[in-house]
């Protein structure tokens, strides 16, 4: 059994609005194994941004934590000898700094917005080295940053430039090699190629996988386009309405869809290769997270939805080898 | 013949220079020449910037040409204006790609939906309530009564879209031009978005251009399909042709970066260096050439011409064989 | 026709109106002073209505505001004139005829609502309409036209202009007065209202609108003014306050209507009399009120920004 990085379990995070409490996370298990991809797809307001952020612990003022544990292999970062696991929720403010950009460290969506248009792009990554690496010096910081913009695949004397003399794809990079500038154990990458074009966007997917590669990194990969998460995914989960569907190797789900939502989602992608068929997409709207529907989440679009979806929540259990689904007609067959 | 016939279509756009240096221009447009058929659908597709929804814009007369002509009908309608525009509009249509910004917020559904009627001067009040009843319904917004008195932020995504085609569609028009209709929706809603436009197509022989970013649903959604890049057209042909065997190496790059819901699939990669040329008063050259992997020395010195390589399939390059 | 075409109509209307004016209210409230600026608005609104009870009351020939005079009273040896301090007859004293103070304060609270409103509301509609015109067709020749225009106008200094036509005219009516002012006025809404629309025009909504073939009339009316509506608004409580400001400024540098009390004239005339520190009961009353009812004003504005920039509001 390959080293888990991250095992979360039971994790509840709700936001606190003028209308109710959004469930925007409820209830969700997972493990995120070393060296190892795992994707998470689903729509908006399926919960999938709100995993990261949470273990980030950079949530708005107006989110709970309302409950789980979220293990995370970072003692040795604390100078822990004794407990490897460390649980993310519950370290207090200046452990839980140590432990981000070291130990985990997130590239956001449309982040090449992020940079500061002032400043020179290779100075803010060096400024972020800096930050959380005090005792390394200038030089050292440089020669690290001009290592990255190699790494994913930028002429480090682009180092000079202001964001603005970039294009988007290099901006994107940029963050990238920022994000991996204080080599954390850990990398959340959430939708980094959505704001791009087709082009740019393969070649970005096409470093990320190298750099994985080549630095055995650990990462979690956000998406709402399932054929990125099966190009980038070992294992992926499937979200909707702030739980887990499906949880599996992405070989499986593809081939062996078992929630109706993922094989709803599955129908709802045209593909450039193979047989011209009629997309079904799946009817309905995703759901209002302050009053979710009662029982299963899905079930007011569920083509298979029975008496018991309406009442009952489906158990999340292990169908098969390492195949975990929720649903009640995997419980006693479709 | 054609429904829509474009002939050396062009818009450039001036670029504020230095006050005495001579004016510049993004040739955002420029030259595109090509025909539909009625009933057809026809694809418009292309990276950011390339000038396909400028191209779609220019068809609606949302702005003028600067060069060419678009014919309808085999009229030309570059120049109309007055009440031939008015007319003219009622048979041109145009969907747009943000749900959330295409629709006022202060326009109720029926608002919305009668307002090209009023416009227009489309038939009395009680026909054009029929119309608008059958507007909805044609979308799924049914029953229609529960829709009219609603406001734009009460609808989901996918409703609010289905309202935009209903207002397009209630004018009845020939010609619908679709701007990435779906590219904001989510994803399982965007299915159900294309298939009614099919069904449209189907049932009121509507043609339809559908400018996209998004190679694999103009492939579902379309008959023929035309690539852009960066103003100009560089391949055309119908759509299991263009997928299957693309001849243009722009085309064939972007084909192989576009990623398949398949994780066993091994997709070959065409690796593109080199940077994009510049739109700004660009030279005599193929636009492609920087980062095209073969390229020669006539494309350093002439354009290449759309010409009719293959039956039906159209490419500009020099060297499209290869 | 249909019989209930009037009434599905005015639902529509009012309903939209409504439901917005709840939403709104709900906004504005987060802002406490607005509601403090509210309360005042009202108490003075209410307190210039109550005027002819109180005339009735008290008795319409002696406290009548321009006229009247209380031939009861006696010379205020202090004083030196009929100027009484704050009686039980009079609640806020007497100016140097004997007429009431109260009375007085009242009339002029009508009178800066009057004055006030119209001015607010005639500069912000015309200064509306020119924003959207000049927004709609920015860049054009009647474009460059309107700003000049409003340029000219926002240059010239507003308090010495009034003073200067007041003069050559000789007298100023307050109609004469509530004129000018919505004519200097109206270009700094102008201004505001055309940058708002440069913006909107852009929308996609717009842009739908034209390709339904709308009119431009139609686009600056039924689209692109309803969303600049809110703005407009809170302009025109600001307004509100120059226009006040300015009619008593002209009034009590002796330039304004003197068939017409308002609080400005009532500073006029007690200083004219020579009382300004001699009866501080006639001094402070008016100065207090104007300045009062401008900061309600002003504090109504400012509660109503957050409407109209949704990034402002609270939560």
């Amino acid at each position: 059994m390959a080293d888990k990085m991250l095992e979360v379990k039971e994790l509840k995070m709700y936001f606190q609005t003028k209308k109710g409490y959004v469930k925007a996370i409820d209830g969700v298990n997972f493990d995120v194994l070393k060296g190892e991809t795992t994707g998470f797809v689903g729509e908006s307001g399926c919960g999938k941004t709100s995993i990261g952020l949470t273990l980030l612990r950079i949530l708005p003022d107006n989110a709970e934590i309302r409950g789980g544990e979220v293990l995370f292999k970072g003692g040795d970062l604390l100078g822990d000898d004794i407990n490897e696991y460390v649980d993310l929720l519950k370290l207090s403010d200046t452990d839980a700094r140590k432990i981000k950009w070291k130990g985990i460290s997130m590239v956001f969506q449309a982040a090449m917005n992020a940079l500061n248009p002032v400043y020179k792009v290779g100075d803010q990554i060096v400024e972020a080295i800096k930050f959380h690496e005090p005792d390394v010096t200038k030089e050292e910081s440089r020669e690290r940053v001009a290592k990255l913009f190699e790494l994913v695949g930028m002429d480090p004397e682009r180092m000079e430039n202001y964001p603005h003399e970039f294009s988007g794809g290099m901006r994107q990079r940029a963050v990238i090699a920022m994000a991996l500038s204080t080599h954390p154990k850990m990398i959340i990458m959430d939708e980094p190629t959505t704001a791009l074009d087709v082009i740019v966007q393969d070649q970005i997917m096409n470093e990320i996988k190298k750099i994985q590669e080549r630095l055995k990194m650990t990462m979690i990969y956000v998406s709402h386009d399932i054929s990125v998460i099966a190009e980038v995914s070992k294992r992926m989960a499937v979200m909707y309405a702030g739980r887990i569907v499906e949880y599996a190797d992405a070989v499986s789900v593809f081939k062996h869809p078992l929630h109706p939502y993922t094989k709803g989602l599955m129908a709802s992608f045209p593909s450039i290769r193979g047989e011209l068929k009629r997309l079904e997409g799946i009817p309905g709207e995703p759901p209002n997270l302050v009053d979710p529907p009662t029982g299963c989440r899905f079930h007011p679009r569920c083509p298979y939805a029975r008496e018991i979806c309406k009442k009952k929540e489906p158990k999340y259990r292990e169908i098969s080898t390492n195949h975990w689904v929720a649903c009640h007609a995997e419980a006693g067959g479709v | 013949m054609n429904l829509i016939e474009i002939k050396d279509l062009s818009k450039f756009f001036p670029v504020s220079r230095k006050i005495f240096a001579r004016k510049s221009y993004v040739h955002a447009v420029d030259e595109v020449s090509l025909g539909i058929k009625k009933g057809e659908v026809f694809g418009l597709v292309g990276e950011s910037g390339c000038g396909k929804t400028t191209t779609g814009k220019l068809l609606v007369r949302l702005m003028d040409p600067t060069g060419g002509a678009i014919l309808f009908d085999g009229k030309n309608v570059s120049g109309l204006k007055g009440k031939k525009l008015m007319n003219f509009r009622k048979h041109v249509q145009m969907i747009f790609q943000d749900p959330y910004e295409s629709l006022n917020p202060r326009f109720t559904v029926h608002g919305s939906v009668k307002e090209p009627l009023d416009i227009q001067r489309i038939g009395d009040r009680e026909e054009r309530e029929e119309r608008i009843d059958s507007a909805l319904r044609e979308v799924g917004l049914t029953p229609p009564e529960a829709y009219y008195g609603r406001f734009p932020h009460e609808l989901s995504g996918g409703q609010r879209q289905r309202l935009s085609i209903a207002r397009a569609m209630v004018t009845n028009p020939d010609f619908i031009v679709a701007d990435e209709p779906t590219s904001m929706l989510d994803v399982s809603i965007r299915a159900g978005i294309m298939n009614l436009m099919l069904k449209l197509r189907k049932e009121l022989s509507l043609t339809c251009l559908f400018v996209t970013h998004d190679l694999a649903a103009a492939r579902y959604m379309c008959d023929k399909i035309a690539v852009m890049y960066l103003g100009k057209l560089v391949e055309i042909a119908e759509t299991e042709e263009l997928i299957g065997s693309p001849l243009h190496p722009y085309t064939r790059a972007l084909l192989s970066a576009v990623p398949v819901p398949d994780p066993t699939f091994e997709r070959k990669r065409i690796k593109i260096t080199g940077h994009v040329s510049t739109p700004i008063d660009p030279k005599e050259e193929c636009r492609f050439l920087p980062r095209c992997p073969c390229s020669r020395d006539v494309c350093k010195e002439r354009q290449p011409d759309l010409k009719e390589v293959r039956a039906g399939h159209w490419v500009a390059c020099h060297f499209p064989e290869r | 026709m249909y019989y209930d075409d009037k009434k599905k109509k005015k639902k529509g209307t009012i309903g939209i109106v409504a439901k917005s004016l709840k939403e709104n209210w709900l906004i504005f409230k987060e802002e406490k002073i607005g509601i403090i600026g509210l309360a005042l608005i009202i108490f003075f609104l209410i307190f210039g209505l109550l005027l002819p009870a109180y005339e009735h009351a008290m008795g319409p020939e002696e406290y009548n505001p321009l006229v009247g005079m209380d031939l009861d009273l006696n010379r205020n040896p202090v004083t030196g004139t009929f100027s009484h301090p704050p009686s039980k007859a009079h609640p806020l004293g007497t100016d140097f005829k004997g007429s009431d103070l109260l009375a007085q304060l009242m009339n002029g609270s009508q009178m800066a609502f009057l004055v006030g409103i119209v001015v607010a509301l005639s500069s912000v509609a015309i200064g509306t309409v020119v924003g959207l015109v000049s927004g709609y067709y920015g860049g054009s020749l009647i474009d460059s036209l309107l700003m000049r225009i409003s340029e000219i106008i926002l240059s010239l200094p507003l308090l010495p202009l009034v003073i200067v036509v007041a003069a050559v005219l000789g007298r100023l009516s307050i109609w004469g007065l509530v004129f000018v002012l919505a004519i200097l006025l109206w270009p700094n809404t102008a201004k505001i209202i055309r940058s708002q629309t440069l913006s909107l025009r852009e929308r996609p909504y717009v842009e739908s609108a034209r390709v339904a073939g709308a009119s431009g009339f139609r686009i600056m009316f039924r689209h692109l003014a309803p969303n600049v509506l809110p703005l407009s608004i809170v302009y025109m409580t600001l307004n509100v306050t120059s226009a006040i400001l300015i009619e008593a400024s002209v009034s009590f540098l002796g330039f304004g209507d003197p068939t017409k009390v308002s609080w400005g004239m009532m500073l006029q005339w007690c200083k004219t009399q020579g009382h300004l520190f001699k009866a501080l009961w006639w001094m402070l009353p008016p100065g207090g009120c104007i300045g009062l009812l401008c900061m309600a004003f002003y504090f109504v504005g400012t509660a109503m920004m957050p409407i109209i920039n949704p990034s402002l509001r609270k939560r």
